[in-house]
C-alpha cells in the first residue's frame, strides 16, 4: 500500500523563490509526518546562534497527517521557530513547536499540497503571502499594515474565497512584541513565545491559503470504519452535552480549584467570574475542522462599558485568572483585553496581563519609580491597566521595555521574574498553571522540561484532581509501553508520592509529540476519549505504514530528542530546566496556606524532592542528568546519527 | 476511485443551520463517498461562511446529490443535529428547517 505523497514547500521571502521537495519515505516513517518531519527539517536547516527576528530564522508549517480526515478531533496544525522571547539572562532563545486548530488552515494547506511550508527570508515590504495551490506568490500588503486582525482576515477571505484558511499578525507583530502571536482563521491563537513578532520581522502580515486537492488515505475503508467507530465512541461521553454547551468553560469546576490565584475567596471568584457569568455572554460554541466536541467561542458582552463587544476565542479561563491576579471584578473589562488581543493587536494575553500585575505591584511598594517609568505613574486601577497594555502594543514609552519581556524587567530595573508571586516563569515564559494549587503533576513537568514552556499537546487526566490510579495507568497502558516500563512509571516513592512524574512526563512528551505530528486535539486524549491504539490504527490505515502505538511514542522520542538536540546547540542545560521558585513559597490564600503538593496530597514537595524527580525525567529519556542533554548512546539508539556525532565533537 | 451509481432514495435530507458549528466533518464525509478522498470542493456541500458573525450553515447542491441512496454519509457525520436524514417517502429531497436554539 503506498503513503500518499508529501510535501515540502520552501518559499524565500527575500527572493520571491517557490521549491517543491516529495518527502523522502524513510524520513515520514521515522519521524511520523507532519510537525515530526518538521522537527526534521528545521534541524537540517536552521543555522544555530541566529537572532530569531532576521531573516535567516525559519518557520515551519505543518498540517497534521490527519488533518482533513474525518478523524475526530485532528484540526491542528504546528509551527516550529526560534522564539524571540528572551529566554536566559545571558540571551538564549529556544525553538519551539506552537499548535492551533481551526476550521480552514489546515485543510487549506493540505489540499493545497503544503504539508510542510518552510518560510524564510525577509520580504521586501510589508507583504502576505498567497497559496492557491502550487501558485504562491508575495503580495503586497501596504494597505494591510497597521491593521486590525480580524479586518484583516475578513477581508482576505472576501478575496480569497470563503474556503481560505488565514494565518495573520495584529500591531504587536509589526511592533516586535517579543510575546506576539498570531490568529488561525478566527477563533484559535497560535504562537505564545513570539510568532507573530517573527511574521513581524519577516515583513510577513499574514498568510493564506486555498487548494484543490484530495486528500487521501492509503486504505479507505479501514480508515472509515475506524474512524467511525471512533466518532461513536466520542458521542457516548457523558460531559459532551455540557461540553458543546459552554465550551472551554465547562472546565470551571476544576479549574476553579487548580487556577487559583489565591487573592479573593474561592466563592467571590465563583461570583464573579464563574460559569452562570460565563453563560450571560456565550453565543455560540465553535468546532475546529472534524470536530465534534466544539470549544471555541463567539461570545458577547451584556452591559458595562464594553456593551455589545462580540469575540471570538477562549476568554474564560485567562480572564478569570489575570482578573484576580489585577483585582479588577468586573469580567467584562478582562474579556475586553482578550477580544481586543484576538481581533486587533495580537498580542500574548496571560504575558501581558502578568507583567502589568507585577510591574503595578512593585511601583506600589516602591520597587520601581516614575523615573524608570518615564515620568508615568503606576496605579493598580483598570486605566493604568489599559494604558499599559496600549504601550506594549505599540511599543511607546516605558511600553517598549515591557514588550521586551521579563528577562527586559531583570536587566533594566533588578527586577526578578523569579519573585513573581502566580504560576511561575521558566526559560523567559510564563505559565498559564501554577503547582500549588494544581499540584505537581506531569504536566507542570513539561513546563519546565520541554523546550518550550507551553502545555500544547501535553495534557492528560492528571490536569484534573482526584483522577484514580487506574485512570492515570491506562492514559500510558494503551500507548503499549512495556510492563517494566509502566512498574517504574507506578513505583511509589517519598519525594513524587504514588506515580513517578519525572519517569511519567517522558512518555507524556513523547505521546505529544505524536498527537502534534498527527494533528489530533488534545482535549480527545485529555478526556480519555481516543488512546494509542486508536491513534495507531487510523494512521496506519491513513499512510499505510503499519504502526503499532508503542513504535508510534518511540517516533515521539526520536522527535522529542530531535527538538532537544537543536536547543542544547544553542546552549541549553539543566540549569534552564529549573522549576520556578515561586512553587516553592506557600500561597496564603483566603481558603488557607496552599503548597505545592504531590499529585494525591500526602506531603509538601521540597526543592530536594523536585530535584529527585528530575533526576528521574532525565534518566527515563537516557540523557545525562547532570547537564539535562541527551547522552550519544540514546541518539544513537534512536538513529539520529548527526546529532550524535554533533554530542561527541 | 470513481463516483458510485446508486438507485432513488426516497426520504429527504433536513437542514437546521442553527445547529451548525461549522466543523465540517458533512463536507469531509460527502466526498469520502462519493470519490474515496477528502475534500470539500468535490462534495455536494457548500459551507456558507458568515464573516460578520462567524457562523457557518451547510448548504447542499440539489443536483448531484443522490441521498447516498438512502444512508446520507453527511447527516450521519454531523454530530450537532444541522443535517439529519427522515427515511418516509418525502416530495422534497432537501428541507431547511428553521427554528430558535432552544429548539422550539
Amino acid at each position: 500500500m503506498t503513503r500518499p505523497a508529501s510535501w515540502i514547500v520552501r518559499v524565500d521571502l527575500s527572493t520571491g523563490s517557490v521549491d517543491r521537495a516529495p518527502v523522502d519515505d524513510a524520513v515520514n516513517r521515522e519521524y511520523l509526518g507532519g510537525s515530526g518531519v518538521g522537527w526534521k527539517l528545521v534541524a537540517d536547516a536552521l543555522p544555530p546562534g541566529i537572532d530569531p527576528l532576521s531573516p535567516e530564522n525559519i518557520i515551519c508549517i505543518n498540517p497534521g497527517v490527519l488533518v482533513g480526515t474525518l478523524t475526530p478531533g485532528t484540526p491542528k496544525t504546528t509551527v516550529i521557530t526560534k522564539f524571540p522571547t528572551q529566554a536566559s539572562e545571558d540571551g538564549k532563545h529556544f525553538i519551539g513547536a506552537c499548535t492551533a486548530g481551526g476550521r480552514y488552515l489546515g485543510v487549506a494547506l493540505k489540499r493545497a499540497g503544503c504539508h510542510h511550508l518552510l518560510i524564510t527570508g525577509k520580504a521586501e515590504k510589508p507583504s502576505f503571502l498567497r497559496i492557491r495551490d502550487q501558485s504562491i506568490d508575495l503580495v503586497d500588503a501596504s494597505e494591510y499594515w497597521g491593521g486590525g486582525i480580524e479586518d484583516v482576515m475578513v477581508d482576505l477571505v472576501e478575496r480569497e474565497g470563503p474556503e481560505s484558511g488565514t494565518i495573520v499578525i495584529g500591531t504587536s507583530g509589526e511592533n516586535l512584541v517579543r510575546h506576539a502571536l498570531t490568529i488561525v482563521d478566527r477563533a484559535n491563537s497560535l504562537g505564545r513565545g513570539g510568532l507573530g513578532a517573527v511574521m513581524g520581522s519577516k515583513n510577513l502580515k499574514a498568510i493564506v491559503v486555498n487548494g484543490t486537492g484530495d486528500i487521501e488515505v492509503a486504505d479507505p475503508r479501514r480508515f472509515i470504519e475506524t474512524s467511525e467507530r471512533l466518532r461513536d465512541y466520542v458521542m457516548q461521553w457523558p460531559r459532551r452535552e455540557h461540553w458543546i454547551d459552554l465550551g472551554l468553560a465547562a472546565g470551571w469546576s476544576t479549574f476553579k480549584h487548580t487556577q487559583y490565584p489565591g487573592i479573593w475567596p474561592k466563592d467571590r471568584w465563583d461570583e464573579l467570574y464563574g460559569e452562570e457569568t460565563r453563560m450571560e455572554t456565550v453565543e455560540d460554541v465553535i468546532g475546529c475542522n472534524s470536530c465534534i466536541l466544539g470549544c471555541r467561542l463567539r461570545w458577547k458582552t451584556k452591559g458595562g462599558q464594553f456593551d455589545g463587544e462580540v469575540g471570538f476565542g477562549s476568554p474564560f479561563s485567562k480572564s478569570a485568572t489575570s482578573g484576580m491576579l489585577l483585582g479588577e471584578e468586573d469580567f467584562r473589562r478582562m474579556i475586553h483585553f482578550v477580544a481586543d488581543a484576538n481581533a486587533r493587536t495580537g498580542i500574548d494575553f496571560y504575558t501581558t496581563t502578568r507583567i502589568i500585575d507585577f510591574v503595578t505591584k512593585m511601583y506600589e511598594i516602591g520597587r520601581l519609580n516614575s523615573s524608570q517609568t518615564g515620568g508615568l505613574e503606576l496605579s493598580r486601577d483598570y486605566e493604568t491597566y489599559a494604558k499599559l497594555y496600549e504601550m506594549t502594543v505599540q511599543r511607546e514609552g516605558f511600553g517598549d521595555v515591557l514588550a521586551d519581556g521579563w528577562m527586559r524587567l531583570k536587566r533594566d530595573f533588578g527586577l526578578d521574574p523569579q519573585e513573581y508571586w502566580y504560576a511561575g516563569i521558566c526559560k523567559g515564559v510564563d505559565f498559564i498553571y501554577d503547582a500549588r494549587p494544581s499540584n505537581f503533576h506531569p504536566l507542570m513537568m513539561t513546563f519546565t522540561t520541554r523546550p518550550r514552556p507551553h502545555h500544547g499537546g501535553s495534557h492528560t487526566r492528571t490536569n484534573s484532581r482526584n483522577k484514580t490510579i487506574e485512570e492515570i495507568r491506562e492514559q500510558v497502558e494503551c500507548w503499549g509501553l512495556e510492563r517494566k516500563t509502566i512498574d517504574r512509571v507506578f513505583t511509589e516513592s517519598d519525594y513524587s508520592g504514588k506515580f513517578n512524574v519525572g519517569r511519567y512526563t517522558r512518555y507524556m512528551e513523547d505521546m505529544m509529540r505524536v498527537k502534534n505530528a498527527i494533528g489530533l486535539c488534545t482535549i480527545y486524549t485529555y478526556q480519555g476519549l481516543l488512546f494509542g491504539g486508536d491513534i495507531a490504527e487510523l494512521y496506519s490505515a491513513a499512510t499505510g505504514h503499519e504502526m503499532t502505538a508503542l513504535a508510534m511514542v518511540t517516533c515521539g522520542e526520536r522527535i522529542h530528542n530531535v527538538a532537544k538536540m537543536i536547543n542544547v546547540r544553542e546552549g541549553f542545560s539543566r540549569v534552564d530546566d529549573a522549576i520556578p521558585d515561586v512553587w516553592f513559597r506557600p500561597m496564603e490564600s483566603p481558603e488557607g496556606r496552599i503548597e505545592m503538593q504531590d499529585y494525591y496530597e500526602t506531603k509538601t514537595l521540597t526543592k530536594k524532592d523536585t530535584d529527585k524527580i528530575l533526576d528521574d525525567y532525565y534518566e527515563e529519556r537516557g540523557w545525562d542528568p547532570r547537564t539535562g542533554r541527551p547522552t550519544v548512546a540514546r541518539l544513537e539508539a534512536l538513529g539520529i546519527e548527526e546529532s550524535a556525532s554533533e554530542l561527541a565533537a | 476511485m470513481t463516483p458510485k451509481a446508486r438507485g432513488e432514495a426516497p426520504g429527504k435530507l433536513v437542514i437546521a443551520a442553527q445547529n451548525c458549528r461549522g466543523c465540517r466533518s458533512c463536507q469531509l464525509a460527502c466526498s469520502f463517498e462519493k470519490v474515496g478522498a477528502f475534500n470539500p470542493g468535490r462534495s455536494m456541500i457548500v459551507m456558507e461562511r458568515n464573516l460578520s458573525d462567524g457562523r457557518a450553515a451547510p448548504m447542499i447542491k440539489p443536483i448531484g446529490c443522490d441521498l447516498c441512496g438512502g444512508e446520507p454519509a453527511c447527516a450521519k457525520a454531523c454530530k450537532y443535529g444541522a443535517i439529519t436524514y427522515e427515511a418516509e417517502a418525502s416530495e422534497e429531497r432537501i428541507v431547511v428547517r428553521l427554528w430558535n436554539r432552544e429548539g422550539s
